[in-house]
Protein backbone atom coordinates (compact mmCIF):
# COMPACT_ATOMS: atom_id res chain seq x y z
CA UNK A 1 0.00 0.00 0.00
CA UNK A 2 2.98 2.56 1.12
CA UNK A 3 4.76 1.55 -1.93
CA UNK A 4 1.92 2.29 -4.32
CA UNK A 5 0.97 5.79 -2.55
CA UNK A 6 4.86 6.79 -3.11
CA UNK A 7 4.30 5.99 -6.80
CA UNK A 8 1.10 7.44 -6.92
CA UNK A 9 2.55 10.37 -5.53
CA UNK A 10 5.50 10.58 -8.00
CA UNK A 11 3.46 9.82 -10.87
CA UNK A 12 1.39 12.52 -10.06
CA UNK A 13 3.83 14.94 -9.81
CA UNK A 14 5.50 14.20 -13.44
CA UNK A 15 1.98 14.51 -15.07
CA UNK A 16 1.28 17.48 -13.48
CA UNK A 17 5.08 18.62 -14.82
CA UNK A 18 4.28 17.76 -18.23
CA UNK A 19 0.38 18.56 -18.56
CA UNK A 20 0.72 21.74 -17.13
CA UNK A 21 4.00 23.29 -16.69
CA UNK A 22 2.85 26.60 -15.69
CA UNK A 23 1.28 25.14 -12.28
CA UNK A 24 4.42 22.78 -12.42
CA UNK A 25 6.84 26.03 -11.79
CA UNK A 26 4.53 27.69 -9.70
CA UNK A 27 4.38 24.37 -7.21
CA UNK A 28 8.30 24.06 -7.19
CA UNK A 29 8.15 28.02 -6.13
CA UNK A 30 5.61 26.75 -3.25
CA UNK A 31 8.64 24.14 -2.32
CA UNK A 32 11.45 27.01 -2.42
CA UNK A 33 11.72 28.05 1.59
CA UNK A 34 10.24 31.26 2.12
CA UNK A 35 9.01 31.37 -0.41
CA UNK A 36 5.48 33.36 -1.18
CA UNK A 37 3.42 31.06 -2.80
CA UNK A 38 0.04 31.48 -1.45
CA UNK A 39 -2.92 28.92 -0.18
CA UNK A 40 -1.56 25.48 1.18
CA UNK A 41 2.52 24.54 1.26
CA UNK A 42 2.79 20.97 1.75
CA UNK A 43 6.15 21.16 2.35
CA UNK A 44 5.66 23.83 5.21
CA UNK A 45 3.05 21.41 6.62
CA UNK A 46 5.11 18.76 6.39
CA UNK A 47 8.29 20.54 8.21
CA UNK A 48 6.15 21.40 11.02
CA UNK A 49 5.34 17.93 11.32
CA UNK A 50 8.75 16.76 11.42
CA UNK A 51 9.45 19.50 13.69
CA UNK A 52 7.04 18.48 16.39
CA UNK A 53 8.07 14.88 16.13
CA UNK A 54 11.61 15.85 16.80
CA UNK A 55 10.38 17.61 20.13
CA UNK A 56 8.64 14.55 21.16
CA UNK A 57 12.00 12.66 20.70
CA UNK A 58 14.35 15.02 22.02
CA UNK A 59 11.94 14.65 25.27
CA UNK A 60 11.40 11.20 25.13
CA UNK A 61 15.19 11.06 25.22
CA UNK A 62 15.17 13.90 27.71
CA UNK A 63 12.76 11.72 30.17
CA UNK A 64 15.43 8.80 29.68
CA UNK A 65 18.18 10.72 31.37
CA UNK A 66 15.86 11.95 34.29
CA UNK A 67 15.96 15.67 33.20
CA UNK A 68 12.32 15.35 31.91
CA UNK A 69 8.99 15.34 33.97
CA UNK A 70 6.83 12.40 32.64
CA UNK A 71 3.70 14.56 31.85
CA UNK A 72 5.61 16.90 29.27
CA UNK A 73 6.66 13.10 27.40
CA UNK A 74 3.08 12.35 27.88
CA UNK A 75 2.17 15.71 25.98
CA UNK A 76 4.95 15.92 23.53
CA UNK A 77 4.15 12.43 22.08
CA UNK A 78 0.21 13.02 21.83
CA UNK A 79 1.02 16.14 19.62
CA UNK A 80 3.56 14.41 17.62
CA UNK A 81 0.74 11.42 16.95
CA UNK A 82 -1.68 14.07 16.45
CA UNK A 83 0.62 15.39 14.15
CA UNK A 84 1.62 12.18 12.63
CA UNK A 85 -2.42 10.78 11.92
CA UNK A 86 -3.01 14.04 10.41
CA UNK A 87 -0.08 13.92 7.94
CA UNK A 88 -0.96 10.57 6.87
CA UNK A 89 -4.52 10.85 6.75
CA UNK A 90 -4.08 13.73 4.27
CA UNK A 91 -1.67 12.15 2.19
CA UNK A 92 -4.53 9.03 2.10
CA UNK A 93 -6.63 11.11 0.88
CA UNK A 94 -4.46 12.86 -2.00
CA UNK A 95 -3.79 9.47 -2.73
CA UNK A 96 -7.00 8.50 -3.12
CA UNK A 97 -8.45 11.49 -5.03
CA UNK A 98 -5.25 10.52 -7.37
CA UNK A 99 -6.15 7.11 -7.82
CA UNK A 100 -10.09 8.06 -8.56
CA UNK A 101 -8.49 10.19 -11.49
CA UNK A 102 -6.71 6.72 -12.58
CA UNK A 103 -9.54 4.66 -12.64
CA UNK A 104 -11.57 7.30 -14.51
CA UNK A 105 -12.70 5.51 -18.06
CA UNK A 106 -11.62 7.71 -21.46
CA UNK B 1 -1.38 24.82 17.39
CA UNK B 2 -4.59 23.75 17.47
CA UNK B 3 -7.06 23.89 20.08
CA UNK B 4 -7.37 20.25 21.04
CA UNK B 5 -3.16 20.13 21.54
CA UNK B 6 -3.76 23.28 23.85
CA UNK B 7 -6.01 21.90 25.72
CA UNK B 8 -3.70 18.70 26.59
CA UNK B 9 -0.97 21.23 27.46
CA UNK B 10 -3.24 23.00 29.88
CA UNK B 11 -4.12 19.14 31.02
CA UNK B 12 -0.43 18.25 31.12
CA UNK B 13 0.33 20.81 32.76
CA UNK B 14 -2.96 20.15 36.01
CA UNK B 15 -1.56 16.58 36.64
CA UNK B 16 1.87 17.95 37.28
CA UNK B 17 0.93 20.32 39.45
CA UNK B 18 -1.35 17.50 41.13
CA UNK B 19 1.62 15.52 40.93
CA UNK B 20 3.67 17.65 42.85
CA UNK B 21 1.14 18.27 45.39
CA UNK B 22 1.10 14.31 45.87
CA UNK B 23 4.68 14.63 46.48
CA UNK B 24 4.53 17.27 49.45
CA UNK B 25 1.60 15.32 50.77
CA UNK B 26 3.77 11.82 51.04
CA UNK B 27 6.77 14.06 52.20
CA UNK B 28 4.14 14.83 55.38
CA UNK B 29 3.29 11.74 56.20
CA UNK B 30 6.48 10.17 56.10
CA UNK B 31 7.18 12.98 58.21
CA UNK B 32 4.24 12.10 60.76
CA UNK B 33 6.72 11.00 63.85
CA UNK B 34 9.69 12.83 63.07
CA UNK B 35 9.89 15.66 66.61
CA UNK B 36 9.75 19.48 65.25
CA UNK B 37 8.40 18.59 62.24
CA UNK B 38 6.13 21.38 60.61
CA UNK B 39 3.72 20.14 57.96
CA UNK B 40 3.98 21.77 54.28
CA UNK B 41 1.65 23.12 52.62
CA UNK B 42 1.14 23.98 48.80
CA UNK B 43 -0.35 26.52 46.89
CA UNK B 44 -1.53 27.25 43.31
CA UNK B 45 -1.11 29.70 40.32
CA UNK B 46 -2.40 30.52 37.04
CA UNK B 47 1.31 31.39 34.81
CA UNK B 48 0.12 32.88 31.55
CA UNK B 49 1.75 31.37 28.34
CA UNK B 50 2.33 34.10 25.67
CA UNK B 51 3.38 31.65 23.04
CA UNK B 52 -0.43 29.77 23.81
CA UNK B 53 -2.24 32.57 24.80
CA UNK B 54 -4.05 30.29 28.01
CA UNK B 55 -3.51 30.06 31.31
CA UNK B 56 -2.05 27.50 32.96
CA UNK B 57 -1.58 26.29 35.96
CA UNK B 58 1.61 25.85 38.51
CA UNK B 59 2.55 25.73 41.32
CA UNK B 60 2.99 29.10 42.94
CA UNK B 61 5.15 27.99 46.79
CA UNK B 62 5.10 25.83 49.62
CA UNK B 63 4.97 26.96 52.57
CA UNK B 64 5.16 26.05 56.48
CA UNK B 65 2.78 25.20 58.30
CA UNK B 66 3.52 27.53 61.69
CA UNK B 67 0.21 26.09 63.92
CA UNK B 68 1.20 24.58 67.53
CA UNK B 69 3.09 21.46 67.07
CA UNK B 70 1.69 18.40 68.91
CA UNK B 71 3.18 18.41 72.77
CA UNK B 72 3.44 14.85 74.55
CA UNK B 73 4.68 13.97 77.88
CA UNK B 74 7.33 12.04 77.91
CA UNK B 75 10.04 12.58 80.29
CA UNK B 76 11.86 9.56 79.25
CA UNK B 77 12.00 10.91 75.63
CA UNK B 78 15.98 12.00 74.51
CA UNK B 79 14.22 14.97 73.32
CA UNK B 80 12.57 16.25 76.40
CA UNK B 81 12.30 19.47 77.53
CA UNK B 82 12.61 20.50 81.44
CA UNK B 83 8.51 20.02 81.49
CA UNK B 84 8.83 16.58 80.23
CA UNK B 85 6.85 17.22 76.99
CA UNK B 86 8.38 16.23 73.48
CA UNK B 87 7.23 17.97 70.69
CA UNK B 88 6.47 16.04 67.54
CA UNK B 89 5.14 17.43 64.62
CA UNK B 90 2.18 19.18 63.39
CA UNK B 91 0.87 16.52 60.50
CA UNK B 92 -2.48 15.60 60.55
CA UNK B 93 -2.91 11.74 58.17
CA UNK B 94 -6.77 12.08 58.50
CA UNK B 95 -6.22 15.76 56.61
CA UNK B 96 -3.36 14.45 54.40
CA UNK B 97 -5.27 11.52 53.37
CA UNK B 98 -8.27 13.87 52.58
CA UNK B 99 -5.94 16.14 50.71
CA UNK B 100 -4.31 13.02 48.94
CA UNK B 101 -7.62 11.92 47.51
CA UNK B 102 -8.39 15.36 46.72
CA UNK B 103 -5.03 15.15 44.12
CA UNK B 104 -5.94 12.01 42.86
CA UNK B 105 -9.36 13.69 42.06
CA UNK B 106 -8.03 16.10 40.20
CA UNK B 107 -5.58 14.31 38.32
CA UNK B 108 -8.20 12.07 37.09
CA UNK B 109 -10.32 14.72 36.08
CA UNK B 110 -6.75 16.17 34.41
CA UNK B 111 -6.46 12.90 32.74
CA UNK B 112 -9.96 12.75 31.13
CA UNK B 113 -9.88 16.14 29.71
CA UNK B 114 -6.37 14.85 27.94
CA UNK B 115 -8.19 11.69 27.03
CA UNK B 116 -11.30 13.91 25.57
CA UNK B 117 -8.90 16.16 24.31
CA UNK B 118 -7.44 13.11 22.36
CA UNK B 119 -10.76 11.51 21.60
CA UNK B 120 -12.13 14.44 19.99
CA UNK B 121 -9.53 15.27 17.55
CA UNK B 122 -9.31 11.69 16.60
CA UNK B 123 -13.36 11.76 15.55
CA UNK B 124 -12.26 14.76 13.64
CA UNK B 125 -10.29 12.87 11.72
CA UNK B 126 -12.34 9.89 11.24
CA UNK B 127 -14.39 12.03 9.16
CA UNK B 128 -11.28 13.02 6.90
CA UNK B 129 -10.75 9.12 6.51
CA UNK B 130 -14.52 8.26 5.70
Amino acid sequence: MDINAFNAMKTYGAAQKTLNPGAAAKTAQTVKPGGEGAGFQPIEAVKTVADTVAKSEAAAAAFMTGEADPHSVVEAMAAAEMAVETAVTLRNRVVEAYQELLRMPI
Amino acid sequence: MNSFANSMNAAANGMQAQGFRMRVISENIANKDTPGFHRKTISFDNAYNRERDMNLVKVDRVSLDRSQLERVYNPAHPMADDSGHVELSNVSLMMEMADGREANRSYEANLATFQQARQMYSSLLDILRR
